[in-house]
């Protein structure tokens, strides 16, 4: 009797284990936290802030998932929980994400030249879909903005030569180097991505693509993705979430691509997202790039990039200090939405203090 | 020629410095006239996002988009959803297109 008794809560105990929170229309309530740990957060995100000069840490939005449940939220500035907030370059991870349900439609493979979906790219017939995810087209693009606007790739892209067809645009830069081979990081590879899935899923599915392939099975009621004139979605920049919609997708990136019992991204695909790209030199940029996703990953000799974080810790990053954290280690999702116009804020000392405040309660 | 240059150094010198500047002018023909409609452009289309897609106010969503570079005119047609801001001689219109795909420079 007592035998079978323990052997009851044993496979109770391994059922709460496995038992996972998913959102519903709404995402559930976890356990309230509080303390000097996220006092400590909350004076590093949310300072006094200043709309005249604009100066310093200026967090719009901070929200934290743990074990599929919300247990952190706090807004600040004009956004709330209802806006739609531009999130600029975690776009880019996104339309990795949208790519990624077509992979798994069987729609492309990796290997694949990009002119095959886009033709404008004659030129350059050597570039596959790999290349582009792993911002290593060897397009001579100039990603630098504010401080060398002349030779911008990324500001005429988006406001003057290029704006009206964006691949176009990128198509028609030079070579600097042999697809494949080196990064750097470009806006331009974003979009051309971006025009490729119109001919992998055809122009009659792609204007509701990302809404019906990725947003509406997460239960993401909220989104708007900008496109240029001809249609195609800025995939570099301009994609707008609610920071609970956002936490979603990475709810999505920490459980492998799949959303309740649907794995709707290939397990291979995130893979894929995840691993770094081997042509990435130590110290190029400021963490390590997979496929469309930023990695914590100690790689050519050099430390991770966050030290404090987990090395499996993943992000989406934006402009203005935009950023999608996913920990899986830790089952943990975090948004942060913001204004930041110098370069006060470091991610490493967020993810170190949200850590201190949120990581390993739950799990023995 | 060699005369002219121990002559007129100074001269020989400038008008070098004039080629090389003619020369990158003709090299950067195309970024440097596009360079004008960077600002009217980025805030016309920066301006229109923050009001209709992020439904920020308008007064916060003038201070968001301050550049350190000035533009002139500002207009933004509520009604339309149609934004025009002007500025280093140059005018630029942004307009709100729907639900989902928000805001797009008028070409």
């Amino acid at each position: 009797m007592f035998k079978g008794l323990s052997l009851f809560f044993i496979l109770l105990l391994s059922l709460s284990a496995h038992a996972e929170t998913w959102p519903a229309e709404q995402w559930s309530q976890g356990p309230k936290i509080t303390g000097p740990a996220l006092e400590s957060l909350e004076t590093y995100a949310f300072p006094t802030r200043d709309d005249s000069t604009r100066k310093g840490i200026r967090t719009d939005a901070l929200l934290v998932i743990r074990d599929g449940q919300l247990i952190y939220e706090r807004y600040a500035g004009p956004t709330s929980a209802d806006t739609p907030h531009l999130t600029w370059s975690i776009s880019k991870s996104l339309m990795a994400t949208v790519l990624g349900v077509a992979y798994g439609e069987g729609l492309f493979s990796l290997q694949d030249p990009a002119v095959k979906f886009y033709p404008a790219l004659e030129n350059h017939p050597a570039i596959t879909l790999a290349d582009l995810l792993h911002w290593a087209s060897g397009l001579d693009w100039q990603e630098d903005y504010e401080y060398a606007p002349l030779k911008s790739s990324v500001v005429a892209m988006l406001y003057t030569l290029g704006h009206g067809n964006m691949a176009a645009f990128t198509a028609g830069h030079d070579e600097y180097a042999a697809p494949g081979q080196a990064f750097r990081y470009s806006s331009g590879d974003s979009n051309l991505l971006s025009a490729a899935l119109k001919n992998i899923v055809g122009p009659r599915r792609y204007p509701d693509y990302p809404w019906t392939a990725l947003f509406e099975p997460l239960g993401i009621r909220h989104a708007v993705w900008e496109t240029d004139a001809t249609g195609t979605f800025v995939a570099s920049s301009y994609a707008y979430l609610t920071a609970r919609d956002l936490a979603r997708i990475g709810l999505l990136m920490a459980r492998d691509g799949r959303w309740g019992d649907r794995q709707l991204l290939p397990k291979d695909w995130v893979a894929f997202n995840r691993k770094p790209f081997a042509g990435y030199r130590a110290h190029q940029d400021t963490a390590v790039p997979g496929g469309q996703w930023w990695l914590n990953r100690a790689v050519d000799g050099a430390a991770q990039p966050w030290p404090d974080a987990p090395a499996d810790t993943f992000a989406a990053l934006g402009h203005w200090g935009q950023a999608l954290y996913v920990i899986p280690s830790e089952n943990l999702v975090i948004v942060r939405y913001a204004d930041d116009r110098d370069g006060s804020y470091q991610h490493n000392e967020l993810l170190k203090r949200a850590l201190k405040a949120f990581a390993g309660k739950v799990q023995p | 020629m060699s005369g002219f240059v121990r002559r007129r150094p100074f001269s020989t010198l400038l008008l070098l410095l004039l080629i090389a500047m003619l020369g990158w002018i003709w090299q950067e023909r195309v970024a440097l006239w596009a360079f004008p409609d960077i600002i009217s452009a980025y805030t016309a289309k920066e301006y229109c996002s923050c009001r209709y897609v992020m439904n920020n106010d308008a007064a916060y969503c003038r201070g968001y988009v301050k550049q350190w570079l000035p533009f002139s005119g500002f207009s933004d047609d509520e009604a339309s959803k149609h934004v025009t801001v002007s500025g280093m001689g140059r005018s630029n219109s942004a307009s709100w297109v729907g639900e989902r795909q928000g805001c797009r420079l008028v070409p």
